[in-house]
């Protein structure tokens, strides 16, 4: 499984020199699995780019897993090449809602005022569907997903190939329903993060951030590291960057988490576009 | 490593319990026991850790709940039991021997948890001593 990061910035795209390093493409992270299976997780702003480079390939099918519907998980949907172009088929999944199908919540945004365009008259062939409760298989993975303490229905993904796993817990607020050394089974998250090889998770807010943000559904680079320490994670990429956050200050705040890693685990990550990580390679 | 692990409505109904002043209790899904707030803790004669996690039977067992009549409720019978089963908000009184030895009346309403509409992960049962400890 190769892990590709077309975007990892959280809230809002954060374009300009002061994050041209890191990027400023909100969330967006490609799957390309064992047996050739396209996989993708979120559509923020970072699937513009992924689907121009999959515009080069002849149509296929596209599997694509949303965490949920805030703007930057989503927004890059109108413009995802795929999408808008007959011959591919795109299989959606999302959490789920009791109120409205997946389709429905998601044509809220593709549909006038706030886009010109309706999901309808999408030429592509779209179906969207709640995550189911227990894993399924996608080409040559099983997935898993659950719902996660954050504002309003979100899920976690963990993914699993051939023995590796990728955790991918985008927006997450763990701190708020469990102080971190609790036991792990009362942790939201623990059970998509355990053992992991890689875990992508929320790391926008400094401690002095969090502080006046506590609720808002994020964690603290400490807290995510801790995260990472309790699901025993063997490597934790800090991810959703925070839009106001420049490259300088989130290598000011990874010199502090790299610190707190234990010696079982390697040194963390920040989550860049363009990061390419082959999960099967051997270490 | 076993990775199951309780669901987040679960977790989130745990972690409002721990800062609710009301004394507090929620069972999952098969009815056991699975955590009560320091609130609770004054009228069960026991604090959570203490005890820990219990079956539905062993804490029916323990606490000996009674109706206002003075007959034996199973755990079934209790409003927690009720609001598992029937998937519906219960509100009741009857009498229970805390841990500490005291009988007491509490009065109780509890609500099923649900995670999906036709999905029941637990029940939060809320309570009170209406008339003190006897």
């Amino acid at each position: 499984m190769i892990v590709r990061l077309w975007g990892a910035r959280g809230s809002l795209s954060a374009p300009g020199s002061a994050t041209v390093g890191y990027g400023g493409n909100t969330s967006c992270v490609e799957l390309e699995l064992a047996d050739g299976t396209s996989l993708i997780l979120d559509a923020g702003s970072g699937i513009r780019e992924l689907g121009q480079r999959l515009l080069e390939r002849d149509p296929g099918v596209l599997y694509i897993c949303l965490t949920h519907l805030h703007l930057d998980h989503v927004e890059g949907l109108g413009f995802f090449g795929p999408l808008w172009r007959a011959g591919w088929k795109l299989r959606f999944w999302g959490p789920p809602s009791a109120t409205a199908t997946l389709r429905a919540r998601v044509s809220r945004y593709l549909s006038p005022p706030l886009f010109p365009i309706g999901l309808s008259e999408a030429p592509s062939q779209a179906s969207f569907e709640d995550v189911p409760r227990e894993p399924w298989r996608v080409g040559s993975a099983m997935i898993e997903a659950q719902t996660v303490e954050h504002r309003g229905p979100t899920v976690g993904y963990r993914i699993e190939e051939e023995g590796h796993v990728l955790a991918y817990v985008p927006d997450h607020e763990p701190f708020l329903t469990a102080a971190l050394d609790d036991h792990p089974r009362w942790i939201s998250g623990w059970a998509l993060a355990a053992g992991a090889d890689l875990l992508l998770h929320d790391s926008q807010y400094t401690e002095e951030e969090y502080a006046h943000r506590v609720g808002w559904g994020h964690s603290s680079v400490a807290h995510a590291a801790a995260f990472a320490r309790a699901a025993g994670v063997r490597r934790f990429a800090m991810f959703h960057h925070d839009p106001m956050r420049s490259d300088r200050e989130l290598e000011a705040l990874y010199d502090d988490v790299a610190e707190s890693v234990r010696d079982e685990q390697e040194p963390p990550l920040i989550a860049r576009e363009g990061l390419e990580i082959n999960l099967g390679a051997t270490p | 490593m076993e990775r199951k692990q309780p669901d987040l409505v679960l977790i989130v109904a745990r972690s409002f319990a721990t800062k609710l002043a009301t004394p507090t209790l929620i069972i999952d899904g098969h009815g056991n026991l699975v955590f009560f707030n320091d609130a609770a803790a004054e009228v069960l004669g026991r604090s959570y850790v203490d005890i820990g996690a219990l079956q539905a039977s062993h804490w029916q067992e323990l606490f000996q709940p009674r109706t206002l009549d003075e007959e034996p409720m199973t755990a079934e019978q209790t409003p927690g039991g009720v609001a598992l089963l029937e998937r519906r908000p219960v509100h009741d009184s009857f009498t229970m021997r805390g841990l500490d030895g005291l009988e007491r009346e509490i009065t109780v309403t509890a609500f099923p948890l649900f995670s999906h509409p036709d999905e029941v992960v637990g029940v939060m049962s809320i309570f009170w001593e209406p008339s003190g400890a006897s």
